[in-house]
């Protein structure tokens, strides 16, 4: 697989560094290099949130997102201080708390986790599951589901049963996306 | 081979247990807690101890102690704790006790932003303690999975040399996370490469040679040797003593004894420099990803570009500098410090550059474009105040 890089980000207790470390865990057990910096601001919840992931095929060298191939926009502030990186890649933004700008250069597409979560599980803490989801059908030829499906109930302590639910929305919400 | 993801805490605190360490006393420190936090879970697992000092001087003076009662041991922290190392850190590089010491650099100046990567203590780390009279060993790993191997390799040094070997890291390399594979069979080790020097003991009489040996076993008490340890000049014999001749002996064991086997230590990385390139990167630590990215963007649009990167910095290679060119110093500090080694290093003609970033990695553009503008024989852009010409 060639050098695949990815930026989440979001504010503190969504779940941005979570989501990238099941992401992450499933792309290693899967056979691949991962390598994920992650930055915050100081506060525990509430500041701002910035996970960097490069997945490859071999070995990675400089681990920083430079021109992201995917980009998952969960907070407002994080779309406005990232959104200028995307050139060629894709910003997957969650419509409940990002307007995108009018005329876009990058290709953006809506995934309303928050909304759908909420109505589906009655939380929004379930809203990263549902982007890992969609990140997983993305990746669904170099990474298994099952992968994602055993990543996930190692680094999930609780309610494990809905954020597999909420994986599954979102997997099956973009089905037929390809990376 | 275990395959995982995970952080660099986790593979030091994985590696230390892996070469047999059984004691860890520390304080915690971001970005190196989980140091710490894994080893006081890890450590009861395989019959070892797990202490919380009070603080980092007393934490490394503990080390100490369990080291001269024969245990394996080790510590961790960052810059503010480091500093606070420089007492009992003379301790054991005096009396030659075996120690494995973790630095995790985050940015400063002094105590800086906790969670945010900087490279402020590569000198502190070559002058750890006072009264000079002896050389430091370092290493420093770039990756999680290099932060591994290194921690192992610490530990092997540590026990050769007898005496505090520093593990230089930084805040991207210790949070970081990444692919992390530990060895399972004998055969998965030998690959990687991995060496575990058992603890030795030494029965005496002389604790203390006046010689430039290696592999001499450390002082463990209630072994022949009374309180054979302080931090004053010893005799052979480790009484203290005043006088000047055994002063001398002992200035002299402390240097000699690793420059003279440098060649066991000293470990580095070339990126394309087979064609006599225009322009060579310099760094150590996480930069030197980006380094090697820069490198290989730099070749692919046609810039002669080559790098170095220092696995182990102390002591410094010099020998590694022996090619003209524009050296450029990638570091994460504005004050500009392995750019003096350099300068020092080069050859007479060569130029000597500077790029310092605080907080966060540079990008590979930057670098290519520093370079590009080097070769066309341009003056670097400042980002604000910095100082580019050394």
């Amino acid at each position: 697989m060639k050098r695949t890089e990815i930026l989440i980000s979001g504010f503190g207790g969504q779940g941005v560094v979570r989501l990238g470390q099941i992401f992450s865990t499933a792309a290693v057990y899967e056979g691949l290099y991962t390598t994920m910096l992650v930055s915050h601001g100081t506060e525990t919840r509430g500041g701002y949130v910035r996970s960097q992931i490069v997945i490859a095929g071999q070995p990675i060298d400089s681990p920083v997102v430079e021109n992201p191939d995917y980009f998952c926009a969960m907070s407002k502030s994080a779309y406005t201080k990232f959104m200028s990186l995307v050139t060629a890649g894709t910003i997957l933004y969650d419509p409940g708390y990002v307007e995108p700008e009018r005329n876009p250069i990058a290709r953006h597409v809506a995934i309303p986790a928050r909304d759908r979560v909420v109505q589906e599980l009655g939380k929004d803490i379930f809203a990263n599951s549902f982007f890992l989801g969609v990140l997983g059908q993305y990746f669904k030829t170099a990474i298994h589901k099952e992968h994602f499906y055993q990543a996930l109930s190692e680094r999930v302590a609780k309610f494990q049963a809905e954020n597999r639910q909420a994986f599954d929305f979102g997997y099956s919400y973009q089905e037929g996306a390809d990376a | 081979m275990k395959r995982l993801f995970d952080t660099g805490n986790a593979a030091i605190t994985e590696a230390a247990i892996f070469a047999g360490c059984k004691l860890f006393a520390g304080y915690p420190i971001t970005p190196a807690t989980e140091i710490a936090e894994n080893m006081s879970r890890r450590l009861p697992q395989v019959g070892g101890f797990y202490v919380q000092a009070e603080d980092e001087l007393a934490a490394l003076h503990i080390c100490i102690g369990g080291s001269l009662g024969g245990l394996k041991a080790m510590t961790s922290t960052s810059g503010p704790g480091y500093i606070l190392f420089a007492d009992p850190y003379g301790w054991a590089l005096g009396s030659e006790i075996p120690v494995v010491v973790v630095n995790a650099q985050r940015v400063g100046p002094v105590s800086g932003i906790t969670g945010a990567p900087g490279q402020g203590e590569f000198y502190l780390s070559r002058y750890p303690t006072h009264g000079g009279n002896f050389e430091s060993i370092v290493l420093a790993p770039n990756s999680v999975q290099e932060a591994f191997q290194l921690t192992v390799e610490a530990f092997y040094l540590a026990e050769r040399f007898r005496m505090p070997i520093t593990v230089l890291a930084d805040q991207i390399v210790t949070d970081g996370w990444e692919t992390l594979l530990i060895p399972e069979t004998e055969a998965e080790i030998q690959a990687m490469g991995l060496k575990v020097a058992l603890r030795q003991i030494n029965y005496g009489p002389e604790f203390y040679p006046a010689t430039d040996e290696i592999d001499v076993p450390p002082v463990v008490l209630g072994h022949n040797t009374g309180a054979a340890c302080s931090d004053w000049t010893p005799t052979a014999e480790g009484f203290d003593t005043e006088e000047v001749e055994w002063q001398h002996k002992h200035a002299y064991r402390l240097i000699y004894k690793v420059r003279n086997n440098r060649s066991i230590i000293s470990q580095y990385e070339e990126f394309a420099l087979e064609d006599e390139p225009d322009v060579i990167f310099v760094a150590y630590g996480s930069p030197s990803r980006v380094v090697k990215s820069a490198v290989q963007a730099a070749r692919e649009q046609g810039l002669k570009v080559g790098g170095i990167r220092l696995v182990s910095i102390w002591p410094f290679p010099d020998e590694v500098f022996h090619r003209s060119a524009k050296y450029l110093s990638v570091e994460l500090n504005y004050d500009g410090q392995l750019v003096r080694e350099v300068q020092r290093a080069v050859p007479k003609g060569s130029e000597v550059h500077f790029l310092g970033r605080c907080g966060e990695l540079p990008k590979v553009l930057e670098l290519v474009e520093a370079a590009r503008t080097l070769i066309n024989g341009q003056p670097l852009k400042a980002i604000k105040w910095e100082r580019e010409a050394w």
